[in-house]
Formats: C-alpha cells, structure tokens, sequence
C-alpha cells in the first residue's frame, strides 16, 4: 500500500469467502426465519394463556357479580303484640315459643296492608301471592331482631326483606314472564307487581352483605344463603394450615438440606417428598378420613381436620420451595460463618434461615393459597355438609365445630337445583379469588420486606 | 516491598506454629493429598503455591478443618496446632476456628452491618461482656485490617456496600476480631484489582507481626512479595518446602524450577 489512495478501479479484488456483509446468507435468513418464528411461537402461548384467563374472569364475573345484589322491599311493618307476646309480658323465653309462622302472617299482613295503602294493584292478584313475594328466610330475621329487641313489640318499625328468588331473579334477568308461566313458584301476576312495587320506590336492588356474612340456606331459600361460614372456615383452615406447615417444612428442609447425611435413606426421603407432591389430593381425603376421623375420631366437618389434611397436602410442596430457598442462600455465607467458628447451628439460624426466609414465606403461602383452593379431600371428611350455625371463636373450641370451605360451598351450590344458585356460586368463586388474591399479595408484600441482597 | 530484595528476607523466628506430618486427604476415592509433612512457623508468612488442582487449597482448608464440610472429604495423618492435635476425636472444630480464622476467595461479608460483621465473631464467642468492649474489638480489629478510617463513620452500613478490597478487608477484620493466632488466606486477592490487591498485600504484611499468616496465591509474585516461606504443591505433593528467597532463585526439585518459570502450571 501507498500513501495515495488507490482508486476503485485498481482496487484489488479481496477473497469473498464470507460473502457481503451487506447481504445476508441463506443459511443466515434461515436462522433469523427460525428466531422468528421462535417469537412469534412464544407470543402467541402467551395471547392464548392471556386470552384464556380474560375469559375464564370475564364469564365468572358476568355469572357472579349479581350474587352481590338482592332485590329487597323496604314497608313498614306493624309488630302485632298478640301474636308474637301471647303472655303480654315481654318475656323472651315464652316468646320464643312463637315460631316464624307467626312473623311471617305479620309480615303479610303488613305488606298487603302498604301496597293497598299505597294503592298498587294487579288484576286477579290474591293476598297470597303477594305474601308469597316475601323470602321464607324474612320471618327469621324479623322473629331474631325481635327477640333480641322486645322493645319493638306493638311498634311499627321499617324493615329490608328479600324478595323471594324468583322475583330477584327477574330483576336479573334470569326469569321471564314465558318462565313464570310454566313455574309453580312464581306467578305472572307477582312479576306485574314486582314492576309497580320498584316504580313505587317499594322495590330496590341493594348491596347484599348477607351474601358474604349469612350462613348457607336451604334450596327454598336460595336469595337467603352466603358464604359467611364457608368464610370463616376457610380462614381457620389457613390458620391452622399455617401454624402446621410452617414448623415442620421448615424444620424438615432445614434438616435435609443442611445436616442430613448424603446417603440412600436420605435420597429415597427426597425421591418420596417430590412424589408426595404429586399426589391427587382426594387420596389425603381418603388418608384424612380413615387416620383423623376414623382412627382419632376427631368431629367430620371440622376446621382442624380439614386444616391436617391441608396440611398433609401442601408440607411436600412447601418442602421442596423452602429447599429450594435455602440451597439459593450463597454457599460463601455459610463458608463465612463457620469460618468466623460459629456452628452449624448458628450458621442456619443466623445467616441461612433470615437470607431464606423471603423464599420461605413465599413458598409457604403460595401453598397455602393452592391449600384453600382445594376441594377434593374437604368433600371426603364432610366439610361438603349444609352447615348453617357459625363455628364458635378458636377459643371457645370452634375449630372443632362444623364449618364449610369456600371451594367446597362453590361445589355444593353449583351442584344445586334452583338456577338461583349459579349466581351465587359464581360469586363464591369471586370472594374465593379475592382471598387468593390478598393472599399472594401478601406473599409479594413479605417478599419485598425481607429481600436482602448479598 | 520490593521483588529484588526477596534474597535477603530472612526468617528469624524459629518456633512452630503448626506442626503437619503425614497429612493424606481423600475426597471419595480421589486421593488429593499425599503425604505432607509442613512447619509452619510462628509470626511468619507462608505461601502455598502450585497450579490448579494441587492440593494447596484443601491442605489450608485441613487446618481449620473446614473440609469437615464436605461430606466426602477425609483426612488421615496428623496436624498438630502448638503440640495440640487438630483431629484428635475430642477437639471440636468450632473452638478450633476461633483459633485459626479464614479468610475467603471471595469476599464474602455477611448482609449486615459493618459493625455487626465484625462483632459477629466475638459475639458467639462471648468474647466480651458489654457494648463498650465489643466496640472497642470491632475498632481494634477494623483498624488493624488497615479500613478503620474509611467505615468510621458508617458502621451502620451494609457490608455488602463497599467496595470489593473494603470487603475483603472488613473480611480480614471479621477473622482477626476473634483474636485468632492463625490466619489462613485462600487466593484473598484473586477477585481484587490491583490497587485493592496491594492493600491487602501490604495488610498481610503487617498480620505478620501478630498472626501466622498462611496464603494460598496462584500469583508467584505475589509470594514473592509477601512471604517469607513458601511451599511448592504439584498433584497433590508437597514438592518443595523452604525460605521465599530460595525457592524463587535456587529451587532444589527440577518441577519447582519448572512451575516457576512458567513451563507447568
């Protein structure tokens, strides 16, 4: 090479092994082709899982988000003395003899008396159907806020009652007059009414707390049931779930991980331990049924079996995320504290355990979350029974008592007659997300409080 | 210091330290050290060197008995620390590393505090009865791993915040807080860059008047620099075993000289 420049015409030609770098090879375009159909293959698994859980939420929320509201009547109510206080002496014991019969002729009585007073009238309709409009469940609620009031004896106070689930339902959609023609329990004619009575400010639909609080009811009663037992249930099921797992997975991981021999016992613990997560949890039913209730005789229904059989379920795979948490810890953290002479002990319980414990946590409550989604093994060891009295505060025993299970009260409802029941059983499964949800936030929440970085 | 003068560093202490006779480690079947007899002396510096896979690492992990760690690993022969059998069945390796401290190839802080990574050691070994004199040791300690002056002000800090010669020293100053009288050093400057790397040579340096110091260094000029005795490994034998200054100009075994001018290793 010169100084001066060659010119293009004297330049020499260069071997072209390789090709322009302007122009890409076959071989190239067939390896960009391959990367992106590669993307374009991983875009479209994530479209479909997206496109699957938008639906999977879309329909639930259609299906369940009317469960949260119940068509109700508000009329004044007249509390006749003589029939629920036949003693006149305000005595709580004699008037507990009265049954709802009584209450629900008052509540009749008094809701044909508002509407003749308010002057809405259908054609041809009969007072007993206008008292049939009222849920079988009001006459309850009334005879227990009487009872637990007998001041109100003789007054007239203003009540909220549901209507019945027909009538509800036809607020929602769910009957047409073309239905209510064909069905035994719910006239054309009550419809007409139910239109007057929400024109007449009579009829509303109202935020159903009950929804979440009341116990569960019967198939008559369908506008009537909540999950209020199944809630708390499921909250001691947690609970205990918690106050089992966490010990014993921890101690267990603990033990394998840092101090167990590597030997064939050891190994075959392992190889079990992965394969008890794999388990179908309707077999820890079985072993529930037979070992809890069975052998140990401990009550069916109760929180504290179902939280066992949890607990049974979910150790393997709270095991296996707590193992993992603790082989993350940096093997030169440990290198360090037995360096410094601290023990093998020390060495866990001061170093490994607080670097592990964000993995830990979170391991623990993502099984406690899969734990309270479970079904099978609650339905074996007769969580699935109709239970209608809440169980009494841990102290007083109520693990012990009958209770139910969210998932287990979304099967049982589902599983029911009334069409009524498909709303609340979607609605269940909502209140049933909205637990798992805080759930695994709170997982997040306590993640990011201990995350340490090394 | 300075390369050329190894030839005149002389060794004037005469008292062993750490008496190694016979030593043979085995990690499963691998047979990884073979019969190795070492003095190490008192207030001396003493280098292992050799190349990957020599052994020198595992013969200072065997006198802390780290390698009682590993469950495969096994050691026969005898290690006496001032006459005391390491291994004897009644010596429990915890109290024993209260004795001979480690520092690591990586700096590896506790995720604490500064304060709280050198008290940790004096902690456990309830060596100290109130706050006063633990913080009397965390200073004496973080001043004689020469970072007093740059963590004063922020002991509160997280160790895992400095620097990677900060850590290593506050490293060195979690070991010597325990009032260790040996110290084993495994490569404690391979992860460090060269102005990092001359500190902590130069801390070594000033160990010695203290502690023994023993070093594993894959840099044969770095053993140069900072020991005054050296002990050649090659598969798993000690080859050569004498003063810095002679093994770095007059080897006596022919694989020494050969590892030394770069021709294995």
């Amino acid at each position: 090479m010169t100084d001066i420049s060659p010119t293009s015409a004297e330049a020499p030609k260069r071997p072209q092994a390789h090709g322009s770098l302007l122009t890409a090879t076959p071989l190239m375009k067939r390896r960009n082709a391959a990367e992106t159909r590669f993307h374009a293959y991983g875009i479209a698994a994530i479209v479909v899982a997206l496109l699957t859980l938008a639906i999977m939420l879309f329909t639930i929320i259609r299906d369940g988000h009317s469960a949260f509201y119940q068509a109700t009547m508000t009329f004044p109510v007249t509390i006749d003395a003589a029939v629920v206080d036949k003693t006149g002496t305000r005595d709580v014991a004699e008037m507990t003899k009265v049954t709802t019969i009584g209450y629900a002729r008052i509540l009749g009585e008094s809701l044909v008396k508002h509407l003749a007073d308010e002057g809405l009238v259908v054609e041809g309709m009969t007072d007993k159907e206008i008292t049939d409009m009222i849920s079988k469940d009001a006459p309850a609620r009334l005879r227990d806020r009487v009872l637990a009031d007998t001041s109100l004896v003789g007054q007239t106070v203003t009540v909220d009652v549901f209507t019945g689930g027909r009538v509800d339902g036809y607020f929602k959609g769910r009957v047409t007059r073309e239905i209510a023609e064909r069905d035994s329990n719910v006239t054309v004619t009550q419809l007409d009414m139910a239109d007057l009575m929400e024109e007449a400010g009579i009829l509303s639909s109202q935020f159903n707390w009950s929804f979440i609080t009341a116990p569960d009811a019967s198939d008559l009663r369908p506008e009537a049931a909540g999950l209020g037992v199944a809630l708390l249930g499921t909250l001691y099921m947690m609970l205990l779930t918690f106050i089992f797992t966490l010990p014993i997975g921890v101690a267990a991981s603990i033990y394998l991980e840092e101090f167990a021999p590597k030997n064939r016992l050891t190994d075959l613990i392992e190889v079990n331990i992965s394969n008890l997560a794999a388990v179908p949890s309707i077999v820890y039913g079985i072993l529930g049924l037979a070992i809890f209730i069975n052998f140990a005789g401990l009550p069916s229904s109760a929180p504290l079996v179902g939280a066992l059989v949890l607990t049974l379920m979910t150790l393997p795979t709270i095991i296996i995320a707590t193992r993992a948490a603790i082989r993350a810890v940096p093997p030169s953290i440990r290198d360090a504290a037995l360096g410094v002479g601290a023990s093998k002990m020390q060495t866990v319980v001061h170093h490994v355990l607080p670097l592990a414990a964000p993995g830990i946590l979170t391991g623990t409550i993502l099984g406690l979350a899969s734990a309270a989604g479970e079904t099978g093994p609650l339905l074996l060891i007769g969580m699935v029974a109709f239970v209608t009295n809440y169980p009494a505060s841990p102290l007083d025993g109520g693990f012990l008592d009958p209770a139910s299970a969210l998932p287990v009260q979304v099967y049982s409802w589902a599983s029911r007659s009334d069409p009524a029941f498909i709303e609340r059983s979607s609605g269940a499964i909502i209140v049933l997300l909205i637990f798992l949800f805080f759930m695994n936030a709170l997982a997040i929440v306590l993640r990011r409080r201990f995350e340490r970085r090394w | 210091m300075n390369d050329m003068r190894i030839v005149e560093r002389d060794v004037d202490i005469t008292e062993n330290k750490i008496t190694a006779r016979g030593v043979q480690v085995y990690y499963g079947t691998n047979h990884a050290l073979k019969d190795v007899d070492v003095d190490i002396l008192d207030k001396t510096v003493t280098a292992f060197i050799g190349p990957s896979g020599c052994g020198k690492s595992t013969f200072l992990r065997c006198l802390n008995r780290m390698n009682d760690t590993v469950a495969s690993a096994r050691v026969e022969g005898e290690i006496l620390l001032e006459g005391e059998n390491i291994y004897d069945p009644k010596v429990d390796p915890v109290q024993l590393r209260a004795k001979v401290g480690m520092v690591f190839q990586k700096p590896n802080p506790f995720p604490k505090s500064i304060y709280d990574n050198v008290a940790y050691g004096p902690k456990i070994h309830g060596l100290t009865r109130n706050k006063a004199e633990l913080d009397e040791i965390v200073e004496k300690s973080l001043r004689r791993a020469a970072i007093w002056n740059e963590v004063k002000d922020r002991l509160d800090a997280s160790g895992t915040g400095l620097s990677g010669g900060q850590q290593q020293r506050l490293c060195i100053a979690r070991a010597v807080a325990t009032n260790p009288e040996v110290l084993l050093m495994d490569e404690p400057c391979s992860a460090l860059d060269p102005i990092a790397t001359a500190q902590v040579e130069e801390l070594i340096d000033e160990l010695r008047s203290q502690y023994s110091v023993v070093i594993v260094t894959h840099s044969m000029q770095q053993a140069a620099r900072v020991s005054q005795k050296t002990a050649f490994f090659h598969l798993g034998h000690l080859v050569e075993y004498g003063e810095t200054g002679q093994i770095f100009t007059n080897p006596q075994d022919p694989r020494t000289e050969s590892y030394i001018t770069g021709r294995i290793g």
